[in-house]
C-alpha cells in the first residue's frame, strides 16, 4: 500500500489523501503580562521583590522544615525555629528561613557599572559568575539582615534568590554552619482539564467529548540572520511541519502535531541592547545621536514572517521571545510586535480585539504559561536557565529547571543578574501552580526529565536546544508523554 | 497529463536551463500533489538517465532512525544508568537541592530519547548514508538538477521560488493542490483596512517590477532555453519573473482587492497608481487621464489570465508557448509605459518639486530624478513600491553599496537631494537611456524592498 510505504523510489501509486492535523486545545494564561503604557511603572525597588517573595514561600518552607525538623535531635538538643535570621545565638540548634544571596567576584556589579559609566551596554558576557581563585560568599537574608552560611549542604545548591529553610548552629567566628536544607518543593498541580472543566461548568455547557491529545512540536532558537546558508534548515523544518517532506508514514505522523511552540531567539540580532563591541563600534562610526535607521535590516523579520506564514495554514504556533528578539530585555518579556508579521498576522486575532488567538499565531510572552489539551504548559526562552548555569558548575539545564520548580520560582536570579520588571504586589515569576510540562529554550543541549513532587505531582521538563546548532525539533506527545527529537540534517555540506 | 506536463516542464527547467527543481517547486508548477511531485521526479530521473547516464543528478531526502546515533543515546544513557536512583534521594528531607557536580543524572531514569533523523543528501553518498540508517521510514527525491551540485543551499532558491512565485494562492486551500497536511481549524483573517501592509506588497509588487527589468534581456538572449549555460544565474531570475507572473494573474482575475494590494499583473496597475499620484500634484489633469486610460493594463492583463486561470489551456499548450505569450504582453506593456513616462517626463517637469510634499507619492520623486538613468518606467515602479513603506529608503542606501550587482552606484539618493530645485536634470536623462543601465538600476531598486533575500537569489 502506497500509505504505508514512504518509499517513494518507485512507481506511483494513488496518492494518499492529506492528513488531517487534529484541533490543538488551546487556552493560554496571561500571567506574565505587564500593564500597558503609563500602567507600568520603573520607580520602584527591586529590594520589594525579594520581601515579596520571601513573604510568598516562606510558610511554605516552613510547612516543609517543620515537617521534618521538628523531631530533629542532636546531641540531645531539640531543633527549634528562630523566625529572624538575625534573632540566631551562637552556639544553640535552630533553623531560620530566608533568601539566598550569593556574594560571586565575577558577577556583574551594577554600581560598577555605573562608576564606570558603562551604563547604556549590556554588561560583559560571562560564562560563569564563579571564580576558581576566591571563595564565594554565600548569605542568607531576611527583612532583619543577612547571616553569612557555610556547609557543604548550601554549596553549590543554591543561588541569588532561592528561598530555603536552614538547620544549623551558629559557629564562634558568626557564621551559620548549615547541616541540612529544606526547599518548598513543587507547588499544587492542577488537573487535567480542570480550568476548561471548571469554565465549561461557569457557563452552563456539557463537558465535551475530547479526542486524543497530539504532539506538541517545540523549537527554539531559529536565529534567523536573512542570510543564505541557513535557509536549506529552515526550509527542511518548514516542510516536514506542513507535511510535504518525507513519505505518508512520516507525513501522517507529522499530523499529528498539533501546536509549535518556538521558545525564543527566533532572530539571532534582534536585542534593542547593543553589546559592548557593538556600541563602541556604533558609537565610532555615527555621528548622529540616538537611533540610526541605516543600521537597520528588515531581512531577518522577513524571512521569519514569510516562515511563520508558510506553516501557519497547516499548525498554529505559540511564539515566545527570546533574548535576542526584538521584545524588551527585562523579564517578563512582552509579546513581539505585531508589526513584524505583517504576512503571519492574519492567522491571529486583531491585537485591538482582545482575544486570544486559539487557531493561529499567538505570540505571547517570555515566561508564558497556559493550557494545551488541558494540561498546563510553562515555557520559557530560557534566559533564567542560562543564568542561573552560570552560578553552577557541572549542571544541566533539566536539573536547574526541576530546581525552580522546586523553589516555585521561574527566575531565581531575577533581579539580581537577570533584568527583570519591578514587581510590587504579585510576583508572576513564583511558580503558584505546578505545571505538567515545563519548557526552556535556547539551551545547548536537549534534555528531558520528569519529576515528581511530594503530592504525586508529574511534571515533564524538557531543555531544548537551538535548532541554529543542533537542528533539532523537540515532539513531547501529550497523550503518553513520550519525548521525541527530530533532526533535521544535510549531507556533505 | 500532468504527467507530460511534468515531463516538459522538467526538461525545460533542469535540461535546458540547467536550474535546479525541487519536488515542491515542481508540484506548484504543474498543481500536483507533492507525493505525485516526488514520484515525477524519480520517473524522470530513471528515464534520463537510462537515455543517457549521468544527465541528471538527484538529492534525495531520506527519513529513519540511524544507527549511530542511536548507539550513542544508548550509551549516554547506560552511563546515566548508573546514578539512576537520584530522584529518590532528593525527596529525602536532608537532601540538598541542587544535584551534586559532575553527576551525569539527568536523564537517568528515562528509556532513550527517540530521535528520527531526516536528511538530504546527494546522489553519490546515497548509498552510504542509506546504510547508516537502522530503519528508513521514507525517502524520496527532493531534487534534480543537471549536475552535482556543491552547495546544497542553493535549493533553497527553489523553496524561495515557491515563496514569492506562488504567494497569491490561498494558503487555506493548499492542502487540496499539494496535500500537505490539512488544519480545519485554522483561521485566517481577511483584511479590511485599506493598504496592505508594507512588506508583502512590496515584496510581491517589487517583483513585477524586476520582470520588465529583466525582460529586456531576457527579449536579447531570447530565452535562457537557448543559451542555457552561460546565463544560469541570470536566466534564473528571469525565468522566475515569468514563472511568477502566472498564478499572480489568476489571483488578480479572482478577487479583484488582493489583486489591488498586491500582485502580479499589478505591475501595470501600479504604473498607474503611480501616474495618478503624479497627477495631483499637477495642475493638469490631462496627463493623469491620458496615462489611467493608456496603462497598459488590459493588455497584459488579460493574455495572462487566460494562461493561468484554466489549466485546460497551459495543458494543451507547452510551457515554453506560454512564456512567449507572456513575455509578448509585457514587452507591449512595458513599451507602452515607458513611452508615456517619457512624455511625462518632458511635462512634468516643472511640477516635480510638489510631488514629495505629498505623503503618498514622496517616493516616487525618487525615480524621476534618479534620472540620470533613463528609462524611468522600471526605475519608477520600483520605487513607487518601495515608497510604500517610508523611511525605508536609506537603509537601502546601505544595502546598495554592499550588493555587487550593476547599482554600485548610490545615486538615488544623491539626486533626489538635488533632485528639488534641479528641473533640467530628467531631460538630460533622456539621451543617455541605455537600456541595460535602466534594468540593471530597476533591479537593485527592486530589490531594496525585499531586504536581502532577493539579493541571496542572485547570487545563488
Amino acid at each position: 500500500m502506497a500509505v504505508a510505504n514512504g518509499n517513494l523510489l518507485k512507481e506511483a501509486s494513488n496518492a494518499a489523501l492529506a492528513p488531517i492535523r487534529n484541533e490543538s486545545n488551546y487556552d493560554p494564561l496571561r500571567t506574565f503580562e505587564l500593564p500597558k503604557g503609563a500602567d507600568k511603572h520603573y520607580s520602584q525597588q527591586f529590594a520589594d521583590m525579594y520581601f515579596l517573595r520571601l513573604s510568598e514561600l516562606k510558610k511554605h518552607v516552613m510547612e516543609k522544615a517543620h515537617e521534618a525538623w521538628d523531631e530533629f535531635e542532636l546531641g540531645g538538643e531539640k531543633a527549634h525555629f528562630v523566625e529572624r535570621v538575625l534573632d540566631v545565638r551562637q552556639g544553640q540548634l535552630c533553623w531560620v528561613v530566608g533568601t539566598v544571596y550569593m556574594e560571586l567576584p565575577e558577577k556583574p556589579n551594577v554600581l560598577a557599572d555605573i562608576t564606570k559609566e558603562h551604563d547604556i551596554v549590556a554588561p560583559p558576557p560571562r560564562e560563569t559568575y564563579i571564580s576558581s581563585s576566591t571563595t564565594d560568599d554565600m548569605m542568607l537574608e531576611d527583612e532583619s539582615g543577612r547571616l553569612r552560611v557555610t556547609g557543604e549542604p548550601v554549596h553549590a545548591h543554591y543561588v541569588t534568590g532561592c528561598v530555603l529553610a536552614a538547620l544549623g548552629t551558629e559557629q564562634a567566628d558568626g557564621t551559620f554552619q548549615v547541616i541540612a536544607t529544606q526547599y518548598a518543593d513543587l507547588p499544587e498541580q492542577p488537573k487535567r482539564w480542570e480550568r476548561q472543566d471548571a469554565a465549561l461548568e461557569e457557563a452552563g455547557e456539557e463537558i465535551p467529548k475530547r479526542g486524543p491529545a497530539g504532539k506538541l512540536a517545540i523549537v527554539s532558537g531559529l536565529d534567523i540572520t536573512g542570510s543564505d546558508d541557513k535557509d536549506l534548515y529552515l526550509d527542511l523544518l518548514v516542510e516536514y511541519l506542513t507535511g510535504e517532506a518525507t513519505g505518508p508514514p512520516d507525513q501522517a505522523s507529522a499530523s499529528h502535531i498539533t501546536r509549535l511552540i518556538i521558545a525564543g531567539d527566533s532572530l539571532q540580532r534582534g536585542a534593542p541592547i547593543l553589546s559592548r563591541e557593538e556600541f563602541a563600534e556604533h558609537k565610532q562610526n555615527s555621528r548622529h545621536y540616538g537611533y540610526d535607521a541605516t543600521v537597520y535590516d528588515p531581512s531577518p523579520a522577513q524571512r521569519l514572517d514569510t516562515l511563520l506564514s508558510d506553516i501557519l495554514p497547516t499548525l498554529p504556533i505559540t511564539l515566545i521571545p527570546g533574548v535576542s528578539d526584538p521584545a524588551n530585555v527585562a523579564l517578563p518579556q512582552q509579546p513581539l510586535h505585531p508589526a513584524l508579521f505583517l504576512k503571519s498576522l492574519v492567522y491571529s486575532e486583531r491585537p485591538a480585539d482582545g482575544i486570544d488567538t486559539i487557531h493561529g499565531l499567538d505570540m505571547v510572552t517570555n515566561p508564558w504559561d497556559g493550557d494545551i489539551e488541558g494540561y498546563r504548559v510553562l515555557g520559557t526562552g530560557g534566559q533564567a536557565v542560562a543564568d542561573l548555569l552560570k552560578y553552577v558548575k557541572n549542571v544541566r539545564p533539566t536539573e536547574v529547571m526541576e530546581m525552580m520548580l522546586r523553589w516555585r520560582c521561574v527566575a531565581p536570579t531575577a533581579p539580581d543578574t537577570l533584568w527583570c520588571y519591578p514587581f510590587q504586589d504579585d510576583d508572576p515569576l513564583l511558580v503558584k501552580e505546578c505545571p505538567h510540562l515545563y519548557v526552556a529554550g535556547c539551551q545547548k543541549k536537549f534534555g528531558k526529565k520528569v519529576i515528581e513532587g511530594p503530592e504525586g505531582q508529574k511534571c515533564l521538563v524538557v531543555s531544548v536546544p537551538r535548532f541554529s546548532v543542533s537542528r533539532q525539533v523537540v515532539l513531547v506527545d501529550l497523550e503518553s508523554w513520550e519525548v521525541e527529537t527530530v533532526r533535521i540534517g544535510v549531507v556533505g555540506k | 497529463m500532468a504527467e507530460e506536463r511534468s515531463r516538459d516542464y522538467l526538461a525545460a527547467r533542469v535540461l535546458t536551463e540547467g536550474q535546479p527543481v525541487t519536488y515542491r517547486l515542481l508540484s506548484r508548477a504543474i498543481k500536483v500533489d507533492v507525493n505525485t511531485a516526488k514520484w515525477m521526479l524519480f520517473d524522470f530521473h530513471k528515464q534520463q538517465n537510462a537515455k543517457k547516464s549521468n544527465t541528471v543528478h538527484a538529492t534525495y531526502l531520506i527519513t529513519g532512525k540511524k544507527r549511530s546515533e542511536d548507539d550513542e543515546s544508548k550509551h549516554t544513557n547506560g552511563v546515566n544508568g548508573r546514578d539512576g536512583d537520584d530522584t529518590n534521594m532528593r525527596s529525602s528531607p536532608f537532601m540538598s537541592s541542587m544535584p551534586e557536580p559532575e553527576e551525569d543524572s539527568d536523564e537517568s531514569d528515562e528509556e532513550p530519547v527517540k530521535q528520527t533523523t531526516i536528511l538530504l543528501v546527494r546522489e553519490e553518498q546515497l548509498q552510504e548514508t542509506r546504510a547508516e540508517f537502522d530503519e528508513e521510514s521514507s525517502i524520496h527525491i527532493y531534487s534534480l538538477e543537471p549536475g552535482p551540485i556543491e552547495n546544497l543551499s542553493i535549493l533553497a532558491t527553489c523553496n524561495y521560488e515557491v515563496a514569492t512565485g506562488y504567494a497569491d494562492e490561498d494558503p487555506m486551500e493548499r492542502w487540496k493542490t499539494y496535500g500537505s497536511i490539512h488544519n480545519p481549524h485554522i483561521k485566517r483573517r481577511t483584511r479590511k483596512f485599506g493598504p496592505p501592509p508594507a512588506a508583502s506588497t512590496s515584496k510581491a509588487a517589487a517583483k513585477p517590477a524586476t520582470k520588465p527589468a529583466a525582460k529586456p534581456s531576457a527579449a536579447t538572449q531570447s530565452k535562457a532555453k537557448e543559451t542555457a549555460a552561460p546565463a544560469r544565474r541570470g536566466s534564473a531570475s528571469e525565468d522566475n519573473a515569468s514563472g511568477r507572473s502566472t498564478p499572480r494573474s489568476s489571483a488578480g482575475t479572482s478577487t479583484l482587492k488582493r489583486a489591488d494590494s498586491k500582485s502580479g499583473a499589478k505591475k501595470s496597475q501600479t504604473a498607474g497608481d503611480l501616474f495618478k499620484s503624479f497627477a495631483k500634484s499637477k495642475p493638469k489633469a490631462k496627463d493623469a487621464d491620458r496615462s489611467q486610460e493608456s496603462t497598459p493594463a488590459p493588455v497584459e492583463d488579460e493574455p495572462m489570465q487566460g494562461m493561468s486561470e484554466d489549466e485546460g489551456d497551459v495543458e494543451d499548450e507547452p510551457d515554453v508557448k506560454v512564456d512567449e505569450e507572456k513575455k509578448e504582453a509585457a514587452r507591449q506593456a512595458r513599451d507602452a509605459r515607458q513611452e508615456k513616462l517619457r512624455k511625462m517626463m518632458e511635462d512634468d517637469d516643472e511640477d516635480m518639486p510638489d510631488a514629495p510634499t505629498d505623503g503618498e507619492s514622496q517616493p516616487e520623486p525618487t525615480p524621476a530624478a534618479s534620472a540620470d538613468i533613463s528609462e524611468p518606467a522600471e526605475t519608477e515602479t520600483v520605487t513607487v513600491e518601495n515608497g510604500r513603506r517610508r523611511g525605508r529608503r536609506r537603509v537601502m542606501k546601505k544595502k546598495k553599496v554592499k550588493d555587487e550587482d550593476g547599482y554600485l552606484v548610490t545615486k538615488e539618493e544623491a539626486v533626489w537631494e538635488s533632485f528639488s530645485e534641479d528641473e533640467p536634470q530628467p531631460k538630460r536623462l533622456k539621451p543617455a537611456p541605455t537600456k541595460a543601465a535602466s534594468s540593471a538600476k530597476g533591479k537593485p531598486a527592486g530589490k531594496k524592498g525585499q531586504g536581502s533575500i532577493a539579493s541571496f537569489f542572485k547570487k545563488a
